[in-house]
Protein backbone atom coordinates (compact mmCIF):
# COMPACT_ATOMS: atom_id res chain seq x y z
CA UNK A 1 0.00 0.00 0.00
CA UNK A 2 1.33 3.37 -1.22
CA UNK A 3 1.93 5.37 2.38
CA UNK A 4 1.51 8.75 0.07
CA UNK A 5 3.28 12.42 0.48
CA UNK A 6 1.35 13.30 3.28
CA UNK A 7 1.16 11.89 7.04
CA UNK A 8 -0.43 8.69 7.13
CA UNK A 9 -3.19 8.70 10.38
CA UNK A 10 -4.32 6.17 12.09
CA UNK A 11 -8.43 6.01 11.51
CA UNK A 12 -11.15 3.70 11.97
CA UNK A 13 -12.76 1.97 8.81
CA UNK A 14 -16.12 0.57 8.67
CA UNK A 15 -17.87 -2.10 6.28
CA UNK A 16 -21.71 -2.07 6.47
CA UNK A 17 -23.84 -4.45 4.47
CA UNK A 18 -27.84 -3.70 4.43
CA UNK A 19 -30.34 -5.04 1.97
CA UNK A 20 -31.01 -8.51 1.13
CA UNK A 21 -34.26 -11.07 1.44
CA UNK A 22 -34.86 -10.15 5.02
CA UNK A 23 -33.63 -6.55 5.62
CA UNK A 24 -30.28 -7.02 8.27
CA UNK A 25 -27.24 -4.94 8.79
CA UNK A 26 -23.82 -6.30 9.61
CA UNK A 27 -20.93 -4.37 10.07
CA UNK A 28 -17.40 -5.20 10.70
CA UNK A 29 -14.33 -2.26 11.58
CA UNK A 30 -10.92 -2.09 11.61
CA UNK A 31 -8.16 0.44 12.13
CA UNK A 32 -6.02 1.46 9.36
CA UNK A 33 -3.27 4.01 8.84
CA UNK A 34 -4.04 6.16 5.40
CA UNK A 35 -3.60 9.69 4.69
CA UNK A 36 -6.31 11.87 3.02
CA UNK A 37 -5.51 11.88 -0.01
CA UNK A 38 -5.40 8.22 0.41
CA UNK A 39 -8.86 7.55 1.73
CA UNK A 40 -10.21 10.48 -1.09
CA UNK A 41 -8.34 8.26 -4.03
CA UNK A 42 -10.03 4.73 -2.73
CA UNK A 43 -13.46 6.32 -2.20
CA UNK A 44 -13.18 7.47 -5.76
CA UNK A 45 -11.59 4.44 -7.45
CA UNK A 46 -14.51 2.03 -5.20
CA UNK A 47 -17.14 4.60 -5.89
CA UNK A 48 -20.41 2.82 -8.13
CA UNK A 49 -20.01 3.56 -11.57
CA UNK A 50 -23.73 4.76 -11.20
CA UNK A 51 -26.11 5.44 -8.59
CA UNK A 52 -27.43 1.43 -8.69
CA UNK A 53 -31.56 0.74 -9.09
CA UNK A 54 -32.50 -1.42 -6.29
CA UNK A 55 -32.17 -5.30 -6.73
CA UNK A 56 -34.48 -7.13 -5.76
CA UNK A 57 -33.54 -8.66 -2.42
CA UNK A 58 -30.15 -7.07 -3.44
CA UNK A 59 -27.28 -6.23 -0.77
CA UNK A 60 -25.32 -2.77 -0.67
CA UNK A 61 -22.15 -2.06 1.01
CA UNK A 62 -21.34 0.95 2.43
CA UNK A 63 -17.65 2.33 3.65
CA UNK A 64 -17.91 4.35 7.26
CA UNK A 65 -15.06 6.73 7.59
CA UNK A 66 -15.51 9.07 10.47
CA UNK A 67 -19.29 10.60 10.27
CA UNK A 68 -19.88 10.03 6.77
CA UNK A 69 -20.76 6.85 4.66
CA UNK A 70 -20.52 6.31 1.45
CA UNK A 71 -22.07 3.40 -0.89
CA UNK A 72 -19.51 1.42 -2.46
CA UNK A 73 -18.89 -1.35 -4.81
CA UNK A 74 -16.61 -4.23 -3.64
CA UNK A 75 -16.04 -5.25 -7.25
CA UNK A 76 -13.79 -2.14 -7.91
CA UNK A 77 -11.14 -2.65 -5.09
CA UNK A 78 -7.63 -1.98 -6.22
CA UNK A 79 -5.41 -4.81 -5.36
CA UNK A 80 -3.42 -3.47 -2.83
CA UNK A 81 -6.36 -3.08 -0.41
CA UNK A 82 -8.12 -6.40 -1.55
CA UNK A 83 -6.86 -7.93 1.66
CA UNK A 84 -8.11 -5.37 4.21
CA UNK A 85 -11.86 -5.83 2.39
CA UNK A 86 -11.77 -9.39 2.23
CA UNK A 87 -11.14 -9.40 5.97
CA UNK A 88 -13.70 -6.99 6.61
CA UNK A 89 -16.00 -8.41 4.74
CA UNK A 90 -15.07 -11.74 6.40
CA UNK A 91 -15.78 -9.92 9.70
CA UNK A 92 -19.19 -8.66 9.19
CA UNK A 93 -21.48 -9.51 12.62
CA UNK A 94 -25.27 -9.14 12.68
CA UNK A 95 -26.14 -5.85 14.31
CA UNK A 96 -29.35 -6.82 16.45
CA UNK A 97 -32.86 -5.30 15.68
CA UNK A 98 -34.65 -4.65 18.53
CA UNK B 1 -93.06 -26.91 -16.88
CA UNK B 2 -90.56 -26.25 -14.33
CA UNK B 3 -92.46 -22.98 -13.48
CA UNK B 4 -95.69 -25.18 -12.71
CA UNK B 5 -93.28 -27.60 -10.87
CA UNK B 6 -91.94 -24.60 -8.63
CA UNK B 7 -95.83 -24.12 -7.53
CA UNK B 8 -96.30 -27.67 -6.69
CA UNK B 9 -97.89 -28.15 -3.43
CA UNK B 10 -96.22 -31.36 -2.81
CA UNK B 11 -92.75 -30.15 -1.16
CA UNK B 12 -90.18 -32.10 -2.64
CA UNK B 13 -91.14 -31.61 -6.37
CA UNK B 14 -91.28 -28.24 -6.04
CA UNK B 15 -88.18 -27.88 -3.90
CA UNK B 16 -86.38 -30.62 -7.29
CA UNK B 17 -87.78 -28.42 -9.22
CA UNK B 18 -86.25 -24.94 -7.58
CA UNK B 19 -82.88 -26.59 -7.74
CA UNK B 20 -82.79 -27.81 -11.25
CA UNK B 21 -84.01 -24.32 -12.18
CA UNK B 22 -81.06 -23.17 -10.08
CA UNK B 23 -78.63 -25.14 -11.77
CA UNK B 24 -79.81 -24.64 -15.05
CA UNK B 25 -79.65 -20.89 -14.58
CA UNK B 26 -76.23 -20.87 -13.36
CA UNK B 27 -74.82 -23.36 -16.55
CA UNK B 28 -76.79 -20.36 -18.78
CA UNK B 29 -74.63 -18.10 -16.87
CA UNK B 30 -71.50 -19.71 -17.11
CA UNK B 31 -71.91 -20.56 -20.88
CA UNK B 32 -72.37 -15.96 -21.41
CA UNK B 33 -69.52 -16.07 -18.79
CA UNK B 34 -67.24 -17.96 -20.74
CA UNK B 35 -68.33 -16.79 -24.21
CA UNK B 36 -67.63 -13.27 -23.43
CA UNK B 37 -64.12 -13.89 -21.05
CA UNK B 38 -61.44 -12.19 -22.23
CA UNK B 39 -57.77 -13.98 -23.07
CA UNK B 40 -56.78 -12.69 -19.57
CA UNK B 41 -59.58 -14.06 -17.64
CA UNK B 42 -59.69 -17.33 -19.61
CA UNK B 43 -55.51 -17.45 -19.01
CA UNK B 44 -56.56 -16.62 -14.99
CA UNK B 45 -59.29 -19.74 -15.32
CA UNK B 46 -56.66 -22.03 -16.45
CA UNK B 47 -58.26 -22.16 -19.92
CA UNK B 48 -55.70 -21.66 -22.19
CA UNK B 49 -52.78 -23.12 -21.01
CA UNK B 50 -53.57 -26.32 -20.27
CA UNK B 51 -55.47 -26.60 -23.83
CA UNK B 52 -51.94 -25.80 -25.79
CA UNK B 53 -49.53 -28.15 -23.38
CA UNK B 54 -46.53 -27.46 -26.09
CA UNK B 55 -44.32 -25.59 -23.96
CA UNK B 56 -41.21 -26.99 -21.74
CA UNK B 57 -39.76 -25.03 -19.45
CA UNK B 58 -36.15 -24.05 -20.85
CA UNK B 59 -33.45 -23.57 -17.22
CA UNK B 60 -29.23 -23.58 -16.77
CA UNK B 61 -27.63 -23.76 -13.21
CA UNK B 62 -24.56 -22.17 -13.18
CA UNK B 63 -21.79 -22.72 -10.10
CA UNK B 64 -20.17 -19.32 -8.72
CA UNK B 65 -17.64 -21.61 -6.81
CA UNK B 66 -18.23 -19.15 -3.57
CA UNK B 67 -17.30 -16.32 -5.81
CA UNK B 68 -18.90 -13.07 -6.87
CA UNK B 69 -18.40 -12.81 -10.78
CA UNK B 70 -21.48 -14.05 -12.39
CA UNK B 71 -19.68 -14.01 -16.12
CA UNK B 72 -16.92 -16.40 -15.02
CA UNK B 73 -19.67 -18.73 -12.93
CA UNK B 74 -19.40 -22.58 -14.54
CA UNK B 75 -22.85 -24.12 -16.45
CA UNK B 76 -23.19 -26.98 -14.35
CA UNK B 77 -26.95 -28.37 -15.32
CA UNK B 78 -29.02 -27.69 -18.35
CA UNK B 79 -32.83 -28.36 -19.54
CA UNK B 80 -31.20 -29.63 -22.85
CA UNK B 81 -28.35 -31.90 -21.26
CA UNK B 82 -30.28 -32.83 -18.35
CA UNK B 83 -27.20 -33.86 -16.96
CA UNK B 84 -26.24 -35.39 -13.50
CA UNK B 85 -25.02 -32.99 -10.81
CA UNK B 86 -23.79 -33.50 -7.13
CA UNK B 87 -24.32 -29.95 -6.02
CA UNK B 88 -26.89 -29.99 -3.70
CA UNK B 89 -27.67 -26.41 -4.10
CA UNK B 90 -27.89 -26.98 -7.70
CA UNK B 91 -30.76 -29.64 -7.03
CA UNK B 92 -32.49 -27.79 -5.19
CA UNK B 93 -33.03 -24.95 -7.61
CA UNK B 94 -33.60 -27.44 -10.32
CA UNK B 95 -36.35 -28.64 -8.26
CA UNK B 96 -37.74 -25.76 -7.17
CA UNK B 97 -37.45 -23.74 -10.56
CA UNK B 98 -39.26 -26.68 -12.33
CA UNK B 99 -42.18 -26.51 -9.35
CA UNK B 100 -42.07 -22.21 -9.74
CA UNK B 101 -42.39 -22.62 -13.62
CA UNK B 102 -44.91 -25.89 -13.52
CA UNK B 103 -47.40 -23.78 -11.24
CA UNK B 104 -47.62 -20.58 -13.13
CA UNK B 105 -48.11 -22.63 -16.28
CA UNK B 106 -50.65 -25.51 -15.17
CA UNK B 107 -52.51 -22.76 -13.35
CA UNK B 108 -52.48 -19.76 -15.04
CA UNK B 109 -51.23 -20.92 -18.54
CA UNK B 110 -48.06 -18.66 -18.22
CA UNK B 111 -44.95 -19.83 -20.46
CA UNK B 112 -42.21 -18.56 -18.05
CA UNK B 113 -41.02 -15.65 -15.91
CA UNK B 114 -41.90 -13.51 -19.17
CA UNK B 115 -44.96 -15.48 -20.88
CA UNK B 116 -43.02 -16.04 -23.60
CA UNK B 117 -40.54 -18.85 -22.75
CA UNK B 118 -37.71 -17.00 -21.07
CA UNK B 119 -34.28 -19.33 -20.20
CA UNK B 120 -34.60 -19.81 -16.51
CA UNK B 121 -31.02 -18.87 -15.07
CA UNK B 122 -29.80 -19.78 -11.52
CA UNK B 123 -26.69 -19.60 -9.91
CA UNK B 124 -25.83 -21.22 -6.73
CA UNK B 125 -22.78 -20.85 -4.33
CA UNK B 126 -22.76 -16.88 -4.77
CA UNK B 127 -19.70 -15.44 -2.55
CA UNK B 128 -18.18 -17.13 0.53
CA UNK B 129 -20.79 -17.25 3.29
CA UNK B 130 -23.27 -15.26 1.46
CA UNK B 131 -26.45 -15.27 3.58
CA UNK B 132 -29.12 -14.09 0.99
CA UNK B 133 -30.98 -14.71 -2.85
CA UNK B 134 -31.82 -12.53 -5.12
CA UNK B 135 -33.33 -11.30 -8.43
CA UNK B 136 -30.65 -9.07 -10.49
CA UNK B 137 -33.16 -8.63 -13.51
CA UNK B 138 -32.39 -11.55 -15.72
CA UNK B 139 -31.38 -14.26 -13.16
CA UNK B 140 -31.61 -16.14 -9.84
CA UNK B 141 -28.82 -15.56 -7.43
CA UNK B 142 -28.32 -17.83 -4.12
CA UNK B 143 -25.67 -17.80 -1.20
CA UNK B 144 -24.57 -20.68 0.80
CA UNK B 145 -25.32 -19.12 4.09
CA UNK B 146 -22.87 -18.03 6.51
CA UNK B 147 -23.82 -21.59 8.49
CA UNK B 148 -24.78 -20.48 11.93
CA UNK B 149 -28.35 -18.19 11.39
CA UNK B 150 -28.41 -19.27 7.61
CA UNK B 151 -28.07 -22.38 5.61
CA UNK B 152 -28.36 -22.01 1.78
CA UNK B 153 -30.96 -20.16 0.43
CA UNK B 154 -31.62 -22.57 -2.23
CA UNK B 155 -33.15 -25.13 0.66
CA UNK B 156 -36.86 -23.44 0.46
CA UNK B 157 -38.61 -23.69 -2.74
CA UNK B 158 -40.83 -20.77 -1.27
CA UNK B 159 -37.64 -18.67 -1.63
CA UNK B 160 -36.64 -19.86 -4.87
CA UNK B 161 -40.51 -18.83 -5.98
CA UNK B 162 -40.47 -15.79 -4.33
CA UNK B 163 -37.36 -14.60 -6.70
CA UNK B 164 -38.44 -15.90 -9.57
CA UNK B 165 -41.94 -14.11 -9.20
CA UNK B 166 -39.53 -10.59 -9.06
CA UNK B 167 -38.77 -11.69 -12.48
CA UNK B 168 -43.00 -12.12 -13.34
CA UNK B 169 -43.73 -9.17 -11.29
CA UNK B 170 -41.11 -7.39 -13.66
CA UNK B 171 -43.03 -8.36 -16.76
CA UNK B 172 -46.33 -7.46 -15.37
CA UNK B 173 -46.79 -4.81 -13.17
CA UNK B 174 -43.50 -3.96 -12.96
CA UNK B 175 -44.02 -2.17 -9.70
CA UNK B 176 -41.52 0.74 -8.65
CA UNK B 177 -39.48 -0.89 -5.68
CA UNK B 178 -39.99 1.33 -2.78
CA UNK B 179 -42.70 2.32 -0.26
CA UNK B 180 -46.19 1.08 -0.68
CA UNK B 181 -45.15 -0.52 -4.50
CA UNK B 182 -41.97 -1.61 -3.10
CA UNK B 183 -44.02 -3.56 -0.39
CA UNK B 184 -46.68 -5.12 -2.87
CA UNK B 185 -43.75 -5.95 -5.01
CA UNK B 186 -42.64 -7.28 -2.06
CA UNK B 187 -45.59 -8.97 -1.32
CA UNK B 188 -46.09 -10.89 -5.04
CA UNK B 189 -43.12 -12.55 -4.75
CA UNK B 190 -44.01 -13.89 -0.87
CA UNK B 191 -47.30 -14.78 -1.79
CA UNK B 192 -46.83 -16.83 -4.74
CA UNK B 193 -43.40 -18.39 -3.32
CA UNK B 194 -45.86 -20.06 -0.37
CA UNK B 195 -48.39 -21.13 -2.87
CA UNK B 196 -45.35 -22.86 -4.74
CA UNK B 197 -44.41 -24.69 -1.91
CA UNK B 198 -48.10 -25.07 -0.85
CA UNK B 199 -49.19 -26.86 -3.86
CA UNK B 200 -45.81 -28.85 -4.20
CA UNK B 201 -46.79 -30.12 -0.57
CA UNK B 202 -50.52 -30.39 -1.38
CA UNK B 203 -51.30 -28.09 2.09
CA UNK B 204 -54.37 -26.78 1.97
CA UNK B 205 -54.89 -23.04 3.76
CA UNK B 206 -55.01 -25.08 6.91
CA UNK B 207 -52.27 -27.24 6.38
CA UNK B 208 -49.94 -24.54 5.60
CA UNK B 209 -47.97 -23.28 8.32
CA UNK B 210 -47.49 -19.83 5.86
CA UNK B 211 -43.78 -19.84 6.72
CA UNK B 212 -41.16 -18.76 4.48
CA UNK B 213 -37.69 -19.69 4.45
CA UNK B 214 -38.35 -22.37 7.69
CA UNK B 215 -35.05 -24.00 6.44
CA UNK B 216 -33.20 -21.11 5.55
CA UNK B 217 -32.43 -19.91 8.85
CA UNK B 218 -31.37 -22.21 11.25
CA UNK B 219 -33.35 -23.67 14.05
CA UNK B 220 -36.46 -25.25 14.46
CA UNK B 221 -38.32 -21.75 16.04
CA UNK B 222 -36.98 -19.58 13.27
CA UNK B 223 -37.74 -18.41 9.56
CA UNK B 224 -37.67 -15.45 7.03
CA UNK B 225 -41.40 -14.54 7.35
CA UNK B 226 -44.81 -15.40 8.38
CA UNK B 227 -47.93 -14.06 6.04
CA UNK B 228 -50.02 -15.64 8.77
CA UNK B 229 -48.78 -14.37 11.36
CA UNK B 230 -46.43 -11.46 10.66
CA UNK B 231 -43.68 -9.93 13.00
CA UNK B 232 -43.30 -13.32 14.76
CA UNK B 233 -40.67 -15.62 11.95
CA UNK B 234 -38.15 -14.93 14.14
CA UNK B 235 -38.68 -13.58 17.81
CA UNK B 236 -35.34 -12.49 20.51
CA UNK B 237 -33.16 -14.17 17.91
CA UNK B 238 -29.38 -13.84 19.09
CA UNK B 239 -27.96 -12.48 16.37
CA UNK B 240 -30.93 -10.96 14.49
CA UNK B 241 -33.68 -9.87 17.68
CA UNK B 242 -37.25 -9.53 16.39
CA UNK B 243 -39.07 -9.56 13.43
CA UNK B 244 -39.74 -6.30 12.33
CA UNK B 245 -42.95 -6.99 10.18
CA UNK B 246 -46.22 -5.08 10.56
CA UNK B 247 -49.60 -7.34 9.79
CA UNK B 248 -51.98 -4.21 10.30
CA UNK B 249 -51.85 -0.85 8.46
CA UNK B 250 -51.46 1.05 12.50
CA UNK B 251 -48.08 -0.90 12.26
CA UNK B 252 -46.96 0.68 8.84
CA UNK B 253 -43.35 1.88 9.31
CA UNK B 254 -42.02 4.94 7.35
CA UNK B 255 -38.30 4.60 6.39
CA UNK B 256 -36.08 6.01 4.63
CA UNK B 257 -36.07 5.37 0.54
CA UNK B 258 -32.13 4.53 0.71
CA UNK B 259 -30.39 1.08 0.65
CA UNK B 260 -30.31 1.33 4.67
CA UNK B 261 -34.04 1.93 4.82
CA UNK B 262 -34.73 -0.99 2.87
CA UNK B 263 -36.31 1.06 -0.01
CA UNK B 264 -38.75 2.83 2.94
CA UNK B 265 -39.53 -0.84 4.30
CA UNK B 266 -40.28 -3.32 1.01
CA UNK B 267 -39.26 -6.18 3.40
CA UNK B 268 -40.97 -4.36 6.49
CA UNK B 269 -44.34 -3.35 5.25
CA UNK B 270 -44.66 -6.46 3.17
CA UNK B 271 -46.44 -8.23 5.67
CA UNK B 272 -49.40 -5.96 5.57
CA UNK B 273 -51.09 -7.05 2.27
CA UNK B 274 -48.97 -10.36 2.86
CA UNK B 275 -51.90 -10.99 5.97
CA UNK B 276 -54.14 -9.60 4.10
CA UNK B 277 -53.87 -12.33 1.14
CA UNK B 278 -53.59 -14.59 4.18
CA UNK B 279 -56.94 -13.67 5.80
CA UNK B 280 -58.81 -13.87 2.52
CA UNK B 281 -57.28 -17.26 1.23
CA UNK B 282 -57.95 -19.26 4.82
CA UNK B 283 -61.54 -17.34 4.73
CA UNK B 284 -61.85 -19.20 1.21
CA UNK B 285 -60.84 -22.60 2.69
CA UNK B 286 -59.33 -25.48 0.34
CA UNK B 287 -55.59 -24.64 -1.69
CA UNK B 288 -54.86 -20.87 -1.56
CA UNK B 289 -54.28 -21.15 -5.44
CA UNK B 290 -57.70 -22.65 -6.41
CA UNK B 291 -59.31 -19.02 -5.27
CA UNK B 292 -57.13 -16.12 -3.99
CA UNK B 293 -54.05 -17.41 -5.91
CA UNK B 294 -56.48 -16.92 -9.25
CA UNK B 295 -58.02 -13.36 -7.67
CA UNK B 296 -54.07 -11.80 -6.71
CA UNK B 297 -52.88 -13.34 -9.93
CA UNK B 298 -55.19 -11.84 -11.76
CA UNK B 299 -54.49 -8.15 -10.33
CA UNK B 300 -50.48 -8.89 -10.90
CA UNK B 301 -51.45 -8.88 -14.65
CA UNK B 302 -54.02 -6.16 -14.63
CA UNK B 303 -52.55 -3.23 -16.48
CA UNK B 304 -54.64 -1.06 -14.47
CA UNK B 305 -52.39 -1.68 -11.31
CA UNK B 306 -49.99 1.08 -11.69
CA UNK B 307 -46.37 1.41 -10.99
CA UNK B 308 -46.40 3.13 -8.13
CA UNK B 309 -49.42 1.94 -7.08
CA UNK B 310 -50.55 2.21 -3.10
CA UNK B 311 -52.39 -0.84 -0.64
CA UNK B 312 -55.43 0.59 -1.67
CA UNK B 313 -55.42 0.28 -5.01
CA UNK B 314 -54.46 -3.27 -4.41
CA UNK B 315 -57.02 -3.42 -1.95
CA UNK B 316 -59.45 -2.08 -5.34
CA UNK B 317 -58.38 -3.97 -7.58
CA UNK B 318 -58.50 -7.48 -5.59
CA UNK B 319 -62.06 -6.62 -4.97
CA UNK B 320 -62.83 -6.25 -8.37
CA UNK B 321 -61.33 -9.44 -9.75
CA UNK B 322 -62.61 -11.49 -6.77
CA UNK B 323 -66.17 -10.10 -8.10
CA UNK B 324 -65.58 -10.93 -11.73
CA UNK B 325 -64.38 -14.69 -11.52
CA UNK B 326 -66.61 -15.62 -8.11
CA UNK B 327 -69.60 -13.13 -8.33
CA UNK B 328 -70.68 -9.67 -6.48
CA UNK B 329 -71.52 -10.60 -2.94
CA UNK B 330 -69.95 -14.17 -3.22
CA UNK B 331 -68.07 -15.39 -0.25
CA UNK B 332 -64.39 -15.23 -2.22
CA UNK B 333 -65.35 -11.31 -2.49
CA UNK B 334 -66.25 -11.22 1.09
CA UNK B 335 -63.03 -13.54 2.02
CA UNK B 336 -60.90 -10.35 -0.10
CA UNK B 337 -62.81 -7.67 1.73
CA UNK B 338 -62.64 -9.58 5.03
CA UNK B 339 -58.66 -10.03 4.17
CA UNK B 340 -58.36 -6.15 3.71
CA UNK B 341 -59.92 -5.24 7.12
CA UNK B 342 -57.87 -7.21 9.17
CA UNK B 343 -54.71 -5.93 7.70
CA UNK B 344 -56.30 -2.20 8.78
CA UNK B 345 -56.25 -1.16 5.18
Amino acid sequence: MDRGESLTEAMKIKLIRTGGFIPITKEAETDVNLSDSQVKSLLEIIQPDRIPSPIKDGNYYLLAIGSSSTLVDLEKVPDEYKALFSKLKSDLKFIKRR
Amino acid sequence: MLARLMESGNKRIADLAVNSNFRSLRFRHDRIFFQKASLQEKTILGLIGKESGKETMQMEVYDCKQKTDLTGANLIWDTKTNQKITSVAGKNVIKGGKASWDFYWQLFGRNSIDNKGLLIKQYVHYDKGMDNAYWDGRRMVYGDGDGTVFTSFTSDIDVIGHELTHGVTENEANLDYENHAGAMNESFSDIFGIMIKQKCDNQDVKKSNWLIGEKVMIGPKYALRSLKAPGTAYINHPDLGDDPQPATMDGYQNLPNTQSGDWGGVHINSGIPNFAFYVAAFNMGGYAWEKAGRIWYAVLTDTSLIQNGKFTDMKNLTIVHAEKLFGINSPESKAVKQGWTEAKV
